[in-house]
């Protein structure tokens, strides 16, 4: 211990080293002076006294740098020193500093940006005790061909769970949690009881989850083992955002009862909101997770709902764990084939592993990052140019310090030393721009409530910081080490000669700076056609027609919840009523509900063609016979102007008193009939369960197909129609259906004359989402918006710079050239050819970035399709016209420094310097 | 102190000026200018401490922490810096004197026996 009260001493004398400093010399002044005093006493006279006391004590400057040096490191002090010289050379320089740091900021901030993003994604650990040996536990479907990861990260269905609970010794405990996964109406569920009646997601979960988490309660108590047995389970968890919200953070709301789903439990406990940070969690209330006899029974075994979380035991790793699954879901298998047959294995995962492969986001990451970085490199590029002509400018200052003794190495180092300074500046200035960078993405992640968490909770945290700081480091070192070298390899003697008067400096000076330039522009134009992939495969998007007019139409999504609403009748008053309410108002043009809104990925259902035999399930005839299923209301296809092909709409009479009767799109007339099958019967399941009833015993329902309707995509950047039938909603109703209301006006507007419809109807049902159908158009792009607005940002970032970079270069050397170029003028050479000569100079360097640009970016529409799926985009004109955009801006950087060295007068030039 | 000032110089042997100094300071605290004295008095005018040594080896010592240092009035009433050994300076008085007694019975013993 005794080096850190050592280093407390040094630190405290760097702090006040003038003081140390004085009290140093006063010290030797009284000894000199007390030594003179005793040659006195010996009878020496004063003055030769004083003079043998200074004799004797020898050289008091040396003495006191001795002494001195043992304190405070040396390398410290000599580096303080050239970070204080630096400063002065920046301020003495205010030009080169403003666009150095300037350069560096934008630099840095971009990949801070980015990098807060990944740092929220990917970096972050879940917020429960000990997260690395917290498990997801996942059934692995071993038959699938081609579905990829979501195979290995199937839920789990309830006997499983149990069967897995009974039997692992890997895992200290193991707990299950009703799916997450599945569609909005059984993740969300309505609480009535606090201050008003709020649509939440909520979880049914084992009594032992919080255990297995370990996550405490803030207020109360967590489930305890029992409660997720029938008849004990009336209890329930608040996580502390909704307590505050909805029940004002009273503590007396244990004990309450809240209505959920129109069930009544008992509030015993408040879980912390630190819960919420990862995505996987968006539960706001928790109630007990029980299972019915059904659940139970062998047919359960194949309805994979639940995501079951496990902690392992002490000295278990979590290989030995997976493999100890395995070999138990393999037992399952062996012993229920009818329906595991497909399942013998199984997978485990950290929550952190499961988070990071499920986002899908890898790629997008990935991309967004390499940009940025190549952004960087531009931005150094830029600074090692400046800094070569800068220090060619500085030749006799070296020069003069390697004649008064400075090695080599001190030279380089006081040149990083400047170099650091201006990085860490433009690191500082970069989180100021990375700050408001990560502001405009709180706007842009808004897609789905995924990105909406993950825009809560980005921000420049410690990772962030100190990834800016080394990056900061790092490019000092990238953009200053090859001018700092070449400085210091030039021999003082004829510089000092030589530099007084500019001469063309060496052909090897210029050749790396021509490198740097040609290096930038190869970026850049990758950059540029990486970003025009995006851009325009977001346009072509944007632009496909959606096969209905989205503009003007304003979506409402509800789920009826309460015993009340179980009965079709009251499902259909109230949509009915609704709607005729909407109908009267002056602003709607018309009015409809669906079960699913375009492009929001419907809910599927099961079809039988009569007249055809029921495929065996799991058939290859049995995976065709799917469709996209649609519950709509009369009206529906007006109000989003999707086209009638042939037939009819659904019309108020098509009732649950009237034939039955199905509308289906082009794609499934195509695939199925052969001309349009207007007439033919279909029977319909929208459940899971066969159409034909593959039991035999309920009948099908046969409906007639009594219309043909345009195609509709179901989610942005589809490239192929699918099936889809459409029934009407008054032959089957439902709980959860959306509004879809045409407007003569702004559709946003209107959202308050939607709410009061609603309520006039119910008070008590909460309206969850109310988006224009433009919005849930761009929501379904899932963030293709924000991608190809951020790489089409960095691109054009990348872009200016490197014109800066390439103005900056030709404006330097005709700068040089100055007296070269008088003569030449002189001498009679006109205008036109000074400014051919200076372009065509630069023309080997441009020529050769653009040309190893183009070569690279070749590569670029590959890469991108491999990465992303779906992503389909012509890129010819992408390819071609790049690398002219680039060379023309390039030649246009070139052209203003050129035409300025053509116009100087020969007189001028010739006296210049 | 007859003698004029005394140009003949014995040289500390090397690694003893701390013990030397440290030695000098157990009969209480001394400025640099007395410790330079009170070496050159003990040992009978023979050692003599070159101030070009004294000062960075009391640095030295103010960094390890064996020496602390106070400002005081001196006998003659002017402003001093007078020094005084810590417990560590104490301790690392009793090695180097172990130590050195070590060496120096080893190099008798060589000269007597060879």
């Amino acid at each position: 211990m005794a080096w850190i009260s050592e280093l407390a001493r040094r630190l405290a004398f760097a702090v006040r080293r003038k003081k140390f400093s004085s009290e140093l010399d006063e010290e030797m002044r009284t000894h000199l002076e007390l030594k003179a005093q005793t040659h006195l006493r010996q009878g020496i006279a004063p003055d030769e006294a004083r003079y043998a006391a200074r004799r004797e004590f020898g050289n008091t400057l040396l003495l006191r740098e001795q002494s001195r040096d043992f304190w405070g490191y040396r390398w410290i002090e000599q580096f303080a020193a050239d970070l204080r010289f630096g400063v002065r050379m920046l301020v003495k320089n205010p030009g080169f500093a403003a666009v150095a740091v300037l350069t560096l900021a934008l630099g840095i901030g971009v990949n801070s940006v980015i990098f807060s993003v990944i740092s929220t994604m990917l970096l972050r650990k879940p917020p429960v005790r000990d997260p690395d040996r917290l498990m997801m536990l996942f059934s692995r479907n071993v038959g699938a061909v081609g579905s990829g990861d979501e195979a290995s990260r199937s839920p789990v269905s309830p006997p499983d769970f149990l069967d897995w609970r009974a039997q692992t010794t890997a895992f200290a405990s193991i707990a299950a949690a009703s799916s997450f996964e599945g569609d909005e109406s059984q993740t969300h569920v309505t609480v009535s009881g606090g201050s008003e009646p709020e649509r939440v997601p909520g979880g049914a979960v084992s009594a032992s989850y919080f255990d297995v988490l370990g996550v405490s309660p803030l207020l109360g108590r967590a489930f305890q083992p029992g409660e997720d047995q029938p008849g004990h389970n009336r209890v329930m968890l608040l996580r502390a955002d909704l307590w505050k919200r909805s029940f004002g953070a009273d503590p007396r709301v244990l004990g309450r009862t809240v209505k959920v789903n129109g069930d009544v439990y008992t509030v015993i406990g408040v879980m912390p909101d630190t819960f919420r940070q990862l995505w996987i969690f968006p539960e706001q209330l928790w109630i007990p997770l029980t299972f019915t006899p059904a659940q139970l029974s062998p047919a359960g075994r194949a309805q994979r709902s639940l995501s079951v979380f496990g902690r392992l035991k002490s000295g278990v790793t979590e290989a030995q764990a997976r493999s100890e699954l395995q070999t138990i879901a393999k037992r399952i298998a062996a012993s229920n084939p009818e329906t595991n047959k497909d399942w013998g294995s199984a997978n485990v995962l950290t929550l952190q592993e499961y988070a990071i492969q499920e986002s899908n986001a890898g790629p997008a990451l990935a991309f967004l990052m390499a940009t940025v970085a190549f952004v960087l490199l531009i931005a150094c590029a830029n600074l090692a140019n400046l800094l070569l002509a800068r220090n060619a400018n500085r030749q006799r200052e070296f020069a003069i310090r390697a004649a008064l003794g400075a090695g080599r190495l001190r030279v380089v180092r006081q040149l990083l030393s400047e170099c650091l300074l201006l990085a860490l500046l433009g690191g500082g200035l970069g989180l100021l721009f990375a700050e408001w960078g990560v502001h405009l993405l709180h706007g842009m992640f808004n897609w789905n409530e995924w990105s909406i968490l993950i825009a809560e909770q980005l921000s420049i945290d410690r990772n962030v910081l100190l990834f800016t700081l080394a990056v900061s480091v790092a490019t000092a070192v990238i953009f200053g080490l090859a001018p700092a070298f070449q400085v210091s390899r030039r021999d003082p003697n004829s510089a000092i000669k030589e530099g007084s008067r500019s001469t063309t400096a060496g052909r090897d000076h210029h050749r790396l700076q021509n490198l740097l330039v040609a290096g930038q522009l190869a970026l850049s134009l990758i950059l540029l056609v990486g970003a025009g992939l995006f851009v325009k495969s977001f346009v072509e998007e944007m632009q496909s027609k959606p096969g209905m007019n989205p503009h003007n139409v304003l979506t409402a999504s509800i789920s009826l919840t309460g015993k009340f609403y179980k009965d079709p009748a009251h499902q259909l008053s109230f949509f009915q009523g609704v709607l005729h309410r909407l109908a009267g108002s002056p602003e709607a043009d018309s009015a409809a509900v669906t079960s699913d809104l375009p492009y929001t990925f419907p809910g599927r259902a099961n079809f039988l063609i009569e007249g055809r035999p029921a495929p065996q399930p799991d058939s290859k005839d049995w995976k065709e016979s799917w469709a996209g299923y649609f519950a709509v209301s009369a009206g529906y296809f007006g109000a989003t102007q999707i086209p009638l092909r042939q037939g009819r709409e659904f019309t108020r009479a098509d009732d649950a008193g009237s034939a039955p009767v199905v509308i289906v799109n082009e794609a499934f007339a195509r695939k199925f009939f052969t001309n349009g099958g207007l007439g033919r019967y279909i029977s319909v399941s929208p459940d899971g369960a066969p159409a034909g009833g593959a039991s035999g015993s309920t009948p099908p329902v046969w409906r007639q197909v009594v219309g043909v309707v345009g195609d509709v995509n179901e989610y942005m950047g589809q490239t192929t129609w699918r099936p889809h039938v459409f029934v009407p909603f008054l032959q089957a109703p439902g709980a959860s259906m959306n509004l879809v209301v045409r407007l003569r006006t702004n559709p946003a507007a209107f959202a308050s004359t939607l709410r009061q419809a609603v309520w006039s109807v119910d008070k008590d049902q909460p309206i969850s989402t109310i988006r224009t159908m433009d919005r849930v158009l761009m929501d379904s792009g899932q963030g293709d918006d924000v991608m190809a607005d951020l790489m089409g940002a960095f691109a054009m970032i990348a872009l200016v710079m490197a014109a800066v970079g390439i103005y900056g270069l030709i404006a330097y050397l005709v700068g040089r050239r100055t007296h070269e170029l008088g003569v030449r003028m002189a001498l009679g050479a006109r205008r036109r050819e000074v400014l051919l000569l200076v372009l065509r100079g630069s023309m080997p360097m441009l020529l050769a970035g653009v040309g190893l640009g183009f070569l690279i970016s070749l590569a670029m529409p590959r890469l991108v399709s491999a990465s992303f799926q779906d992503f389909h985009v012509r890129s010819g004109w992408i390819l071609a016209g790049t690398p002219v955009t680039v060379l023309l801006v390039a030649l246009a950087s070139c052209y203003f420094p050129a035409r300025k060295a053509s116009r100087v007068e020969p007189t001028v030039a010739l006296r210049c310097e | 102190m007859g003698r004029a000032v005394d140009d003949s110089k014995t040289e500390i042997p090397p690694g003893t000026l701390y013990m030397l100094i440290l030695k000098t300071l157990e009969s209480g605290p001394r400025h640099g200018y007395g410790i330079a004295q009170r070496i050159h008095q003990l040992s009978h005018d023979v050692l003599r401490v070159e101030e070009g040594s004294l000062y960075p080896a009391l640095q030295r010592m103010l960094i390890k922490g064996w020496v602390v240092a106070e400002w005081r009035m001196s006998e003659t009433n002017r402003r001093a810096r007078f020094y005084q050994p810590t417990p560590a300076g104490r301790k690392q008085l009793g090695t180097e004197v172990s130590e050195f007694d070590r060496v120096m019975q080893a190099i008798v013993r060589v000269l007597e026996t060879a």
